[in-house]
């Protein structure tokens, strides 16, 4: 195969939340910036959002992807440039401050002020245009929202980063990388280079010198360069850095938000199948919150699966159902491991006792939630689910719910490099250069050192934003 | 390194599908089988090597002892064998609903 070279000052791999602001934080300070993507550019709206064919398109192995344990955790990342942003729900959240407080203290990663990555979510709001919605929510997220206030129940509506051209919230157009920070970063003289991947970077002492790629169709090249930033997204991350020879802390704490689901039924018909509810029930967050899931009819029938024997009728009732999750923050830990000749890593995840507990909990409160709404039927999601419609057979999940028979997922991925000065825990230092190596960074979800409770994008866009600087201000010169 | 063909989750899809969806027409069932036998050959190395070493297990299976047989197995709570049929069936379902909403539960059309 031919063999192409380029040279830049920075590489940054990947383009999600980490990646995009990295680059375009370097490019507008006049650096010659490249940036590695593995997936294609999809334009916006030239796919339906959660769909087979966007699974097809802007996934990574078309969504079919798993933690392994007993049981699995089913995960996504996006594979596309603009990377997670352009696939999940746009749902925002600022990085709570009593979260980074404990980061700063458990991981001893030094200036990390919670006031001043206030300051910069604020900025990255502005920037991605983190908005409630213009008009009423819908149909499933007002249920969510009644069955909450019925209860009592802390909820509130999560903002999006989307704008709406008119007051109809279904007109929203999402604001992701490919239509913030990578245009930015383009403007800026940055050069994305999409659907090109970077099997291994090349090191010699403790410094990398180039990044070997591969194009789609073959093609192979390498990328020279004064500093790498690695912002391929919790997995991906700490697969490159094992598969170039970094091992130390890297890859061995994966922290999730593991979810169950369930389907409930009402007497309309609510289905949106392109979009998902924007409340959330944080009543007993950060330990579980509650939220709705995406529900076109092939989710539904998903949701269903696990017991289809049983629900198999409710299929037909697809515009009446709507698919809600309980997710919890997760005391489990797992682990990302590169394996020689395989080109994708072996991931794991352990759930701990407290873990399946707090599932099986929350299950059965997000049941009772949906019945206050008003809900009809509901049905769990989990092998041997009874079909409850009354809060009596409510007892029924918590007698019958294991974890190991639940359909676990999770979207929320991170802390395979934590940073800090903690160097028997943390892979990078507290700005995110990999320890022992003087130009290699990692600017991305990796790099918080637990799951928050929270969505975690706006964090990892904060936190990219802050390493990005210091880098410019104290690394660049040096590199 | 390059991961053996998935073609052998076909069969075990065929019949899967006639079981639990008696009425999804053979053209529906042949295009659900190929976007399985196609999802699969997207997995992550390690999932396909293992999807397809089950595979060919269960495929055994099928061949020496019939479709019955095949499907009380899926029925069963077994780990990695279970969790085989569930993908299976996951990529199935998906796929139909998705494509034909108005399928009805035995796979037919109303």
């Amino acid at each position: 195969m031919t063999t192409t070279d380029y040279r830049c000052d920075v590489l940054v791999i990947g383009s999600g939340a980490g990646g995009a602001p990295t680059a375009a934080l370097f490019a507008e300070a006049g650096l010659d910036v490249i940036i590695a993507e593995e997936g294609p550019w999809v334009d916006q709206g030239s796919v339906v959002p959660f769909s087979l064919e966007q699974m097809d398109r802007q996934y990574r192995s078309g969504g079919v992807t798993v933690a392994l344990g007993l049981p699995s955790v089913a995960y996504t990342e996006g594979r596309c440039a603009g990377g997670g942003t352009e696939i999940n729900s746009g749902l925002y959240r600022r990085p709570p401050q009593d979260v980074v407080a404990r980061w700063r203290e458990r991981w001893r990663i030094d200036e990390l002020d919670p006031d001043d990555i206030d300051e910069l979510a604020r900025e990255v709001e502005a920037e991605i245009s983190v908005q409630p919605l213009p008009g009423p929510a819908s149909a499933p997220s007002e249920r969510l929202r009644l069955g909450a206030e019925r209860l009592g129940w802390t909820h509130d509506e999560s903002p999006r980063w989307m704008t709406y051209p008119t007051s109809d919230p279904r007109q929203g157009q999402r604001q992701s990388m490919t239509r913030t920070y990578l245009p930015r970063s383009s403007r800026a003289g940055a050069r994305l280079l999409t659907e090109c991947r970077v099997d291994r970077l090349e090191m010699s002492a403790d410094r990398v010198r180039s990044a070997s790629v591969e194009f789609v169709g073959g093609r192979r090249a390498s990328i020279s360069c004064r500093a790498v930033f690695v912002c391929a997204g919790a997995i991906q991350t700490p697969a490159l850095l094992q598969r170039s020879g970094v091992r130390r802390n890297i890859g061995h704490s994966l922290a999730v938000h593991p979810t169950v689901k369930l389907a409930a039924r009402f007497d309309e018909e609510l289905n949106v199948p392109d979009d998902v509810p924007v409340h959330q029930v944080k009543e007993f967050a950060p330990d579980l919150s509650f939220g709705g899931s995406a529900s076109h009819p092939g989710l539904v029938a998903l949701a269903l699966l696990d017991q289809w024997e049983d629900f198999r009728d409710a299929v037909t009732a697809w515009r009446e159902i709507a698919v809600y999750y309980a997710a919890i923050t997760s005391q489990g830990r797992g682990r990302v491991i590169a394996v020689p000749g395989l080109r994708d890593p072996v991931v794991t995840y352990h759930l701990t006792r407290r873990d399946r507990a707090l599932l099986r909990s929350g299950l059965s409160r997000l049941a009772l939630l949906l019945l206050e709404s008003g809900a009809t039927e509901v049905y769990p999601s989990y092998r041997g689910a009874p079909r409850v419609t009354t809060r009596r057979e409510l007892a029924k999940i918590e007698e019958t719910f294991s974890a190991s028979r639940a359909s676990v997922m999770t979207v929320h991925l991170c802390s395979t490099v934590p940073m800090g000065e903690d160097h028997d825990r943390c892979g990078a230092n507290s700005h995110g250069r990999i320890h022992g190596f003087k130009n290699l960074f990692v600017n991305d979800a990796s790099l918080l050192p637990d799951a928050p409770g929270v969505n975690p994008q706006g964090s990892v866009m904060a936190i990219a934003l802050r390493n990005a600087r210091h880098f410019l201000t104290a690394e660049w010169p040096r590199v | 390194m390059s991961a053996p063909s998935p073609a052998v989750v076909g069969p075990v899809c065929e019949v899967l599908l006639s079981h639990d969806l008696p009425d999804l027409s053979p053209e529906r069932r042949a295009l659900v089988v190929e976007f399985v036998r196609l999802r699969i050959g997207t997995l992550p190395t390690h999932m396909r090597l293992g999807v397809t070493a089950i595979g060919f297990a269960v495929e055994g299976i099928r061949r020496a002892f019939g479709h019955d047989r095949v499907v009380r197995l899926s029925r069963r709570p077994l780990p990695l064998i279970g969790e085989y049929f569930r993908l299976i069936r996951s990529l199935s379902y998906a796929y139909i609903w998705e494509t034909w909403p108005t399928t009805t539960p035995d796979g037919g059309q109303p």
